[in-house]
């Protein structure tokens, strides 16, 4: 009895219980009836080929704002300027791709737009996170202030340069440049091109009609021909962006300096953590992210317009919520941000599947499901920190 | 006697107008507890702040081993072997105990990953040594009680190379139990002897029960010191209530009483 430790006290978890107290559970959770729900009301047309490819457009999307918005928030900081920043780098590339680059450097390469916008949005995100970090102000305030800020400089600069707000029909670059090719083509061909040979198959040995999901099913032209050929350039982004995120959160120094930064900021500076160099380059990568964003819509369309990215920072912060991300910081999880983006990616566009429903559901839903997230990971909170 | 580890002469801080410390003289020796008592206000904090390296001295002088040594940041004091372990332990709540063992000092291999394995080991290993078996390392700080979270900081301050080990309060806000858990954490750190640990603490009970050396300091000076031998336990409560004799506390007390 006397050598019982305040130690025993803690009950061991076994594997299955660790599981499911992970912090991205419910937000899989979520994910799993999405799916089955959304197949179900849509008879598998969400998930045929067309399907399919137009729902991952959607969620890499989302997941690639949101992979930045939920990485500042584990460090205790909101960046509200990442809708206006896909707007700005929208419009620095599509005006240097049209107008040149500036002070007469001549034509714009895909290469040369794409860099000098991405030193500009880099050099916005630095100018941010210095602002935070040294004058102590909530980002929540400082950020919007750059919502308006880079809004009102794209429309200025738009009307400035090209007498509209809007530009269209450049040049298609992905045919000749391959730097627009990884922005705005397409990838992951052999998925579709293997689909498409196990459905013919199937055809071919007299099981199911073509326009069955599993076969063939929204992927043959008039002409009886593969139609749909890939996914957006962006999916192979929103992936590699995930991998590598998840790997530096869970794996790395910096990953440790992250989450102990959105923490207790003080207990990570007392212990030598560079708290504010953490912060800068985080306002830089959402702006890294922002420029991603905006690169493949720019490359992928051959348009850009002064609304682009409107209130993407609003749906980047949901998702990371719905994901499993503390509002306050120091907790939260890449994967659980994957999930919830797939999830809030789908609701967004089953009105296209489902046409009897009113696509402003998708808001009603988002709204719903964020209050219900932000209870459960305060619950999660309390149950780390004791209740307090 | 042996040379003393950190040796500290005529330290005077002051915050413009504000004298915190006017002239104070410490010795700390290696494998021995010098409780550093006080009221509010005396001046412990402004102290061990100067030692840690958050504030400069105005005046006096800092020695460690002998040699006059200057802390221009945390980082210096910390270098020189001064591992301060503040009330709030500067512990993440949220985190493992091993990141927050590792916490700003992670052993890497390339790509910065973390050598997560190696670390669950050492932090076992060495909260194992000053006496807390804690099998899961890789539980959440915020599971833990206070006197373990103690423990964890003072593991981390020794492993990372503390040589004074500065304890801020650290039996304050602990239940009985834990309190005691405590003050055998200490005992542990005292008998491996390379390491001196000032304590300081209102409790007068418990600095009798762990201290080898006291000092008094009471509006920023030094009232009294000495070991263990040479102060009788009347002497220590009357140093505690900053130099009033006990007895006039109670004069005091009585006075107010009539009044009423």
């Amino acid at each position: 009895m006397s050598d019982r430790s305040e130690a025993d006290r803690l009950q061991q978890e076994t594997w299955l219980q660790r599981t499911i107290r992970r912090p991205e559970m419910g937000a899989f959770i979520v994910m799993i009836v999405i799916i089955v729900a959304l197949t179900w009301a849509s008879s598998g047309k969400a998930f045929n080929a067309l399907g399919l490819k137009n729902n991952i457009q959607i969620i890499a999307q989302y997941g690639i704002i949101a992979i930045g918005a939920a990485a500042l928030m584990i460090a205790g900081e909101f960046d509200l300027s990442i809708g206006s920043m896909i707007g700005f780098a929208g419009m620095s590339m599509a005006l240097m791709l049209k107008w040149g680059l500036p002070f007469g450097l001549g034509e714009a390469t895909p290469l040369a737009a794409f860099l000098a916008t991405l030193v500009m949005t880099l050099t916005f995100g630095w100018i941010i996170g210095n602002i935070v970090v040294r004058s102590g102000l909530s980002s929540f305030i400082v950020t919007l202030a750059f919502l308006f800020f880079l809004r009102g400089v794209t429309e200025v600069a738009f009307r400035l340069i090209n007498q509209s707000t809007q530009v269209s029909g450049l040049e298609d670059f992905k045919e000749d440049s391959w730097v627009a090719w990884i922005f705005g083509g397409e990838v992951f061909g052999w998925f579709y091109d293997a689909w498409f040979w196990i459905g013919q198959r199937f055809v071919d040995m007299g099981y199911g009609r073509t326009d069955q999901w599993f076969t063939l099913g929204g992927n043959l032209n008039r002409r009886g021909e593969q139609w749909v050929d890939g996914f957006d350039a962006r999916f192979f982004w929103f992936i590699l962006l995930a991998a590598v995120a998840m790997f530096i959160m869970n794996r790395t120094q910096l990953g440790n300096w992250i989450y102990a930064t959105g923490d207790n900021k003080e207990a990570a500076r007392a212990n030598g953590v560079p708290v504010n160099r953490v912060k800068i380059g985080l306002f830089m990568f959402t702006a890294f992210c922002a420029t991603l964003f905006a690169a493949c819509q720019v490359f992928e369309n051959n348009t850009s317009d002064a609304a682009k990215g409107n209130l993407m920072e609003l749906f980047a912060i949901a998702i990371a919520v719905v994901g499993g991300t503390l509002m306050t910081g120091g907790f939260g999880s890449i994967l659980g941000v994957v999930f919830g983006a797939i999830t809030v990616g789908l609701v967004a566009n089953a009105v296209f599947f489902i046409p009897e429903i009113d696509g402003a559901w998708f808001r009603v839903f988002l709204g719903a499901i964020l209050l219900a997230a932000v209870f459960a990971n305060e619950r999660i909170r309390k149950r780390i920190t004791g209740g307090i | 006697m042996a040379t003393p580890y950190l040796k500290v002469e005529n330290l005077v801080k002051r915050f413009g107008p504000f004298t915190a410390l006017g002239g104070v003289d410490l010795e700390v020796y290696p494998g021995e507890v010098h409780a550093l008592l006080g009221d509010n206000g005396a001046g412990k904090s402004t102290l061990i702040k100067t030692l840690a390296g958050v504030h400069q001295p105005t005046e006096g002088q800092i020695y460690i081993e002998g040699k006059p040594v200057k802390f221009r940041s945390p980082r210096d004091a910390s270098s020189a072997g001064i591992g301060t372990v503040y009330q709030d332990l500067a512990l993440n709540q949220l985190m493992s105990v091993t990141r927050n063992f590792f916490m700003g000092r992670e052993l890497k291999s390339s790509l910065g990953r973390l050598r997560m394995d190696e670390m669950n080991q050492i932090a076992h290993d060495e909260m194992k040594k000053i006496g807390i078996d804690f099998s899961d390392p890789t539980q959440a700080v915020g599971t833990m009680s206070g006197g373990q979270r103690q423990t964890l900081a003072i593991a981390r301050a020794i492993y990372f190379g503390a040589k004074v080990l500065i304890l801020d309060e650290p039996t304050s806000a602990l239940g009985q139990k834990q309190q005691m858990g405590v003050l055998k954490t200490m005992m542990r750190v005292r008998n491996r002897g390379d390491i001196a640990i000032i304590f300081i603490t209102h409790n007068e009970i418990h600095s009798k029960l762990v201290a080898d050396r006291f000092t008094f300091l009471a509006l920023g000076k030094v009232i009294g010191a000495g070991s263990k031998e040479t102060l009788e336990g009347d002497e220590i409560r009357r140093l505690m209530a900053g130099g009033a004799n006990l007895g006039d506390l109670a004069a005091e007390l009585d006075e107010v009483r009539a009044e009423a």
